[in-house]
């Protein structure tokens, strides 16, 4: 049962049998499936909590509203790629496309193989995590009406070539294509956790506590014993918990395990991080497109999975498009003024390239180096780009490169990449001296202290990777309260991640 | 922090605001530069920065209604159909 009572130094104390850090992907699945299981659970978030009534539908003032540091959180390598992070209730699911992947198969035999995570990569022990989720969350394929002129185009394209293709599975109930959703859902039709799982975790009792911002996890004699807290509005908080779930993003988690002299015996924590780079390219046709009405990401083609290059729709408001068009001056008025003839797709790069975050003055530092071999799976996919969209009749090709460089001849730092899919910062190994938690996400050598963000992923995936984050949440959860995972009320394989075929 | 009239401006300021050093600092010169002829042909000997400059002030040209509706883009529209959508089916 909670407590509230005043601890050495004035600090509000709290006692739970879990405290969770972070209401995100991972965090808010952990603590609702806890909460409804009879844990006592406290949340807290470091963000707001966010009021759709305010979504404005204006990229500039939702970006410096939604996101940590107006979503210009940036790399530091060859080329500098922006990473833009939600901050607040619902985390990143708040702001992304909703695109909803399971883990490939292949992505888990890599597991099991690589890593020793049997248990944790076991499809069929997954699969009710993933139903689960699928369920809770609505995912469902968009319609083809939904999805807009802007997909219709890349479809032509796809079947022009032959390539293989579908539309995207999404966590969307209601959806009418405001085409926001990286700017803040203003219909609440798209399912982020914000409004699904927080609200099921406070119903079910537990507290959520927002402008909360951990600053080190306290254990003692190998064990975890709770988290020291800095609330927003003045003050301390401690949450006496024998549990602790960190779920603060590939970012942050490490910086706090750090802070916490916690993680570190393998000498992985911060490394190994994966971040999926992508860029988009546009293309003027002679239909209207009016890219920002419909789903914008809602279709995707992988064609070229298996080579780690999928791609996947994009598309924004005017603003957006103005600030992503690779083009300036008299060239980029001109696009401009055929805004609404502006086709978009975007490409994205299942990385081998590995970077890592360490902390500085409080602050992320994120050094990431793009290597060879993914400059030149970008250079393939930009080649394909213009050939899909010539294929769909495009009137010109807009690729993101430098006027006159061609994609063949394109190098690393002529590249204009964007990165949604931070993962691997604390990653997952069966191995104590390969790994920062084990398979089932535990600090290894720390009793009580979890991870479930995507820090613990130990592989690019290829995909969108919200699914994959909260299925492991919830396997994690059920496991912490030591009871499977309820089989669905309809058993039944839905279709598995790209590049399977 | 300063409160410019411009609708644009006002815009891109709470947008440069967010972003953390040294970010702030170099969106903020470069917008300067793009915003004066002199400034234009300094940014153009770098194509890469250029772009940058280019597509921070066009963000903001594009986010203003007078500039965005005619190319058939309502953001307040878009804000109000989703308020009313919410009260209408009780959604969060």
């Amino acid at each position: 049962m909670n407590g509230r009572r005043r601890g050495a130094g004035g600090a509000r104390v709290l006692d739970a049998d879990v405290c969770v850090i972070g209401a995100g992907a991972g965090g808010a699945v952990a603590a609702a499936e806890l909460a409804e299981g009879g844990a006592s659970v406290v949340v807290l978030e470091q963000g707001p909590r966010h009021d759709a009534d305010r979504f404005s539908a204006r990229p500039l003032e939702m970006l410096a509203r939604l996101y940590r540091d107006g979503g210009q959180t940036t790399t530091l390598g060859t080329p500098p790629i922006l990473l833009p992070l939600g901050r607040g209730m619902g985390g990143t699911t708040l702001v992304n496309s909703g695109t909803c992947f399971r883990t490939p198969p292949a992505v888990l035999e890599r597991w099991r193989r690589e890593f020793g995570l049997e248990a944790l990569a076991d499809e069929d022990a997954l699969d009710p995590c993933f139903q689960r989720v699928e369920q809770a969350l609505s995912i469902q394929e968009v319609t083809p009406e939904l999805a807009g002129r802007n997909a219709a185009v890349a479809r032509r394209g796809a079947e022009a070539l032959g390539w293989s293709h579908g539309f995207l599975r999404r966590n969307a109930r209601g959806c009418v294509g405001s085409g926001v959703c990286a700017f803040g859902c203003p219909t609440s039709a798209k399912q982020h956790v914000g409004i699904t799982y927080v609200p099921r975790a406070e119903a079910a009792g537990a507290q959520i506590i927002a402008g909360a911002d951990v600053r080190r996890v306290l254990v003692g004699r190998g064990e975890a014993r709770g988290v020291e807290a800095r609330l927003l509005g003045g003050g301390s908080l401690e949450v006496r918990a024998p549990t602790v779930i960190v779920a603060a993003g590939t970012i942050h988690t490490p910086l706090l395990l750090a802070r916490s002299a916690l993680g570190r015996a393998s000498g992985q924590l911060g490394r190994n991080l994966a971040l999926h780079p992508a860029t988009g390219a546009f293309a003027l046709m002679d239909e209207l497109v009016d890219m920002a009405k419909g789903v914008p990401q809602s279709f995707f083609i992988d064609e070229f999975a298996s080579e780690g290059i999928m791609f996947e729709g994009v598309a924004g408001p005017p603003s957006y498009a103005a600030v992503a068009l690779p083009l300036s001056g008299r060239r980029h008025a001109a696009a401009m003024a055929d805004y609404r003839r502006l086709a978009m797709f975007g490409l994205m790069v299942s990385d081998r390239s590995r970077g890592s975050v360490r902390g500085l003055a409080g602050r992320p530092v994120i050094r990431y180096e793009l290597l060879e071999e993914d400059v030149a799976r970008f250079r393939s996919g930009l080649a394909r780009m213009e050939e899909l969209f010539r294929a769909a009749g495009a009137r010109e090709v807009y690729l993101p490169l430098p006027h006159g460089v061609a994609p063949a001849r394109a190098r690393a730092r002529d590249l204009k990449l964007m990165a949604f899919h931070p993962l691997g910062t604390a990653r997952a190994d069966a191995r104590a001296e390969h790994g920062v938690v084990d398979g089932d996400l535990q600090l290894h050598g720390m009793r009580g202290v979890y991870v479930a963000d995507g820090s613990v992923v130990p592989s690019s995936l290829g995909v969108n990777p919200q699914l994959t984050i909260m299925a492991l949440a919830t396997r994690l959860a059920f496991g912490l309260l030591g009871s499977d995972v309820p089989q669905p009320a309809k058993p039944g394989r839905a279709r598995a991640g790209a590049g399977t075929a | 922090m300063r409160k410019p009239a411009d609708p644009v401006r006002r815009g891109l300021d709470v947008f440069v605001d967010a972003a953390p050093q040294p970010q702030r600092s170099g969106m903020r010169l470069l917008i300067a530069l793009e915003r004066r002829p002199r400034g234009r042909r300094l940014l153009a000997r770098t194509h890469a920065i250029d772009q940058l400059a280019n597509g921070l002030v066009t963000m903001g040209h594009y986010e203003d209604p007078v500039n965005a509706l005619p190319l058939g883009w309502d953001a307040d529209a878009i804000a109000a159909r989703g308020r009313a959508l919410r009260r209408e089916e009780g959604r969060p």
